[in-house]
């Protein structure tokens, strides 16, 4: 008697690799964050598999850094700050978060007029938020907070 | 008064502290979703025994807040899971959360853009708990 064949649930390939054996919490919690969101969302899958920059955050009163590599649709998550990066953020943990909640406003950019927004761009002017190489990659900059934003 | 760290006395205060918290109400607006507190054993200092806070919390506000097996709280759409003391770090803001959980001090599981997107109620109810006065067991 002909059976039919069950075919077992195909897991998508992760998008997300981790450079380290052993990957800390941050690099875990990002690399996690990015990848449900690429994965819920579309515009940020578009902006995913065109990204290609090395992107550095380091948390300033948890003295820990991870660097993004993004690579075209793939990312692998390094922990600490690795050389050739684009562009590095540091900040503190909250503006970390606070980052991740920046609407994303007309034409794919970032809004900085609501409270979560008001409440970046001051970081930025007091300089508790701190952007090294911000002015060539501003592009990259808008794409990455994107990614990066749940909302 | 101080009431016994994780007791069901403790939850019924936490309870009422987050439902007295506008911030949290406005922060919280549109969470549907339970989260279960694991609090890990650590017989030296006197909390022998796993316990487990599941809070059924929804659109602003706590709905009902209890105490009971670790199991019942890993059965929550969302799990926070730590050792007693660094719970005891949390609620005397010593350790403030969203760090806490970044260094893995506190494990998360669950979906988290939907954590993130709810930071700020997260950080009100750990607020709250600071605003619990407690008998810590390692104290007495």
């Amino acid at each position: 008697m002909a059976r039919r064949k069950v075919k077992a649930p195909v897991e998508p390939p992760s998008l997300v690799d981790y450079a380290d054996p052993e990957p800390s919490a941050f690099a875990s919690m990002l690399g996690g964050l990015i990848e449900a969101n690429v994965r819920a969302r579309p515009e940020k899958e578009r902006d995913f598999e065109v990204l290609v920059a090395r992107v550095g955050i380091f948390v300033t009163d948890i003295h820990e850094g991870v660097t993004l590599d993004f690579k075209g649709g793939r990312l692998v998550v390094h922990n600490g700050l690795r050389q050739r990066r684009t562009l590095t953020i540091r900040t503190d943990a909250e503006t970390v978060m606070s980052l991740s909640n920046l609407k994303i406003g007309l034409l794919g950019l970032p809004v900085y007029y609501d409270s979560v927004g008001r409440g970046v761009a001051g970081k930025l002017l007091r300089g508790k938020l701190k952007i090294d190489g911000l002015l060539p990659n501003v592009i990259t900059l808008n794409m990455v907070t994107r990614i990066f934003s749940v909302q | 008064m101080a009431v016994k760290a994780f007791s069901s006395e403790w939850a019924k205060e936490f309870k009422d502290e987050v439902n007295r918290s506008s911030v949290y109400k406005t922060a919280a607006k549109g969470w549907k979703w339970t989260v279960g507190l694991v609090v890990e054993a650590e017989p030296d200092k006197h909390f022998p025994e796993a316990k487990g806070i599941v809070m059924d919390l929804f659109d602003g506000e706590a709905r009902n807040v209890t105490v009971g097996a670790a199991s019942d709280a890993q059965k929550c759409d969302f799990v926070i899971t730590a050792p007693y003391s660094r719970w005891k770090e949390v609620a005397t803001k010593q350790l403030d959360a969203t760090r806490g959980m970044l260094q893995g001090k506190l494990k998360l599981k669950g979906d988290l853009p939907t954590i993130v997107r709810y930071t700020k109620a997260s950080q009100e109810m750990t607020e709250c708990t600071t605003r619990v006065p407690v008998e810590w067991p390692d104290e007495k």
